[in-house]
């Protein structure tokens, strides 16, 4: 792969549920980003009000629903069928009757990992998510946060190049925002291609950790009533604004200006 | 400190003043203590000996009449082997509608059978009374018929709960594992059969309950081959009051043994529920 390579494309996308368009039209793509010297993942931010077709986009990207009409293909055009992209809900389902590390050890077999191969894995993303002293406990035992890190672990014990995350932001305290917010940028730099698409509508949030930010938005004729389904509005290239990567870009000038014009796009949508 | 000890609450600390006490007892929603839970069930089961001993229709037995009368059932009538030939037939009957209940119920998942589960399961406002004639054509009569007629009382309410718990899975549980790349027995397996494994041991419990409630009915048709059923009825029909209770008390102690026994075997297999199970 060269840099600037298309890793995902989502083409002409329309989706119908029941007799409302939910998404139309809609198109995007998530490009190869390259720092020299640096492997550098792709963190992509996508915003939208409640209601808009957020959730129904992602289980299309996740292969769980086929669009209508329009296309989802993967680096060099290659079909992502289901189970080829990670998706964590927002709901953090995990195996109840499981503890922690067998929840790890199904997602391994599952995709056709050895049984050694699954359990070294396994016990590498526990310690590597802080969650080695909680591999014995179920998960009805875990706090909200822990549940999160399980369930994005599970994602990660077979290598997947796209990760998906359903509102991965909320309901988390300001440490474990910041935890999560850490996790992410780590999991998108594991690997070159690897592509994190996090939906939410924490617009500080998405604009801290994200390369590239799309607002999916439905169209508004004069009188403000909704005439179209769901599409991209607006496009953030945060790398080519100089505000990506950046572990100090809060305290940038242009941090609060750009958070300011977000928050009014996303007023409109 | 294992994870279940991370999960007591504070609620469950020792209760120490008089007021303290009284009003954990006596308020809504409180958790007691083991202790407590013991001196509580201990006040009732003394309350309802007392009103039983001070009961004012003489015709029905006292405590010690019925106390005398397993007595004589044990020691002279054989209701050793009456109890023993009944809970056979239970567990068999138990054994078979596990296997059946749950081939139907998790038949419901593929839609070419789910009117054949709904078919089953409607068939549970059946009484077996009428079910006894076709039942003895297919079966022959004596210990089969008996198997299967209670066999079929219980596995119509036991394919209505466990169809249910199949039915109320999420969606999203199928599609996470889905998402992880599981093939579909996979699924079915982690899903549907290990993820309500604890619903089908909790209607088992019901069922063994149901199981007693009918025996008396089942063992009734065939007489000559005992059981506590037939003893109770034989009693019944010469108005041995004290005989009957007496029996009616050992069904009752050796269903809470069963019962005992099941919650036990919840606890092994699926100690995860009793994490997600709050107690008041």
């Amino acid at each position: 792969m060269a840099a600037g390579d298309v890793l995902l494309s989502v083409e002409n996308v329309w989706q119908k549920l029941g007799d409302a368009q939910i998404l139309q039209a809609l198109s995007f793509q998530v490009r190869d980003r390259v720092r020299p010297g640096v492997v550098t993942g792709q963190v992509v931010g996508l915003l939208g009000p409640s209601g808009v077709g957020k959730t129904r986009l992602l289980r299309i990207l996740a292969g769980l629903d086929q669009p209508d009409r329009g296309t989802v293909s993967g680096p060099g055009g290659a079909p992502l069928p289901v189970g080829s992209v990670g998706l964590v809900f927002q709901s953090y389902p995990l195996l109840a009757h499981r503890t922690v590390l067998d929840n790890l050890l199904v997602a391994g077999q599952a995709n056709g990992l050895s049984a050694s191969e699954a359990r070294s894995k396994s016990l590498a993303l526990l310690d590597r998510f802080r969650l080695s002293e909680r591999a014995r406990y179920y998960p009805a035992q875990l706090s909200g946060g822990q549940r999160q890190r399980v369930a994005i672990a599970q994602q990660l014990v077979k290598q997947k190049t796209f990760l998906l995350m359903d509102e991965p932001f909320s309901g988390l305290d300001p440490a474990a925002l910041e935890d999560v917010t850490k996790l992410i940028i780590e999991v998108a730099n594991m690997d070159e291609l690897n592509t994190v698409v996090l939906v939410t509508h924490d617009i500080r949030s998405a604009l801290l950790i994200s390369d590239t930010l799309f607002m999916l938005g439905r169209d508004r004729d004069a009188a403000g009533k909704i005439v179209s389904g769901a599409h991209i509005q607006k496009t953030y290239d945060l790398v080519e604004m100089g505000l990506a990567w950046r572990p100090d870009l809060e305290m940038d000038p242009g941090f609060p200006a750009i958070e300011r014009e977000v928050k009014q796009a996303f007023k409109a949508l | 400190m294992t994870p279940q000890d991370a999960q007591v609450s504070p609620a469950t600390k020792p209760e120490r003043s008089g007021p303290a006490l009284a009003r954990r007892v006596f308020f809504p929603n409180q958790v007691l203590g083991q202790p407590l839970v013991l001196i509580v069930t201990a006040f009732w089961v003394a309350l309802a000996v007392t009103v039983w001993s001070a009961s004012p229709w003489s015709s029905l037995p006292g405590p010690g009449e019925v106390v005398r009368a397993f007595g004589t059932l044990w020691w002279q009538q054989g209701m050793g082997p009456e109890l023993f030939s009944t809970l056979k037939l239970i567990l068999h009957a138990t054994f078979l509608t596990v296997v059946i209940s749950m081939l139907v119920s998790y038949a419901s998942i593929i839609a070419f059978f789910r009117p054949v589960v709904e078919a089953v399961s409607k068939l549970r406002f059946l009484g077996l009374t009428g079910l006894v004639f076709p039942f003895t054509l297919a079966t022959g009569g004596g210990y089969s018929l008996k198997v299967w007629l209670l066999t079929f009382g219980m596995s119509t309410f036991f394919v209505t709960a466990m169809a249910q718990a199949v039915l109320e899975i999420p969606r999203e549980q199928y599609d996470y594992m889905r998402v992880l790349g599981a093939s579909e027995g996979r699924i079915f397996w982690e899903v549907v059969v290990r993820g309500t494994l604890d619903k089908a041991l909790d209607t088992l419990r019901q069922n063994l309950a149901m199981g007693w409630a009918m025996i008396t009915m089942v063992e009734g048709i065939s007489r000559a081959e005992g059981g506590v059923g037939a003893l109770i009825l034989n009693q019944n029909k010469h108005f041995h009051l004290a005989e009957v209770y007496a029996v009616l008390i050992a069904i009752l102690v050796l269903g809470l043994l069963l019962d005992y026994l099941m919650a036990i075997s919840v606890r092994v297999l699926c100690p995860h529920v009793l994490l997600q199970r709050v107690r008041r």
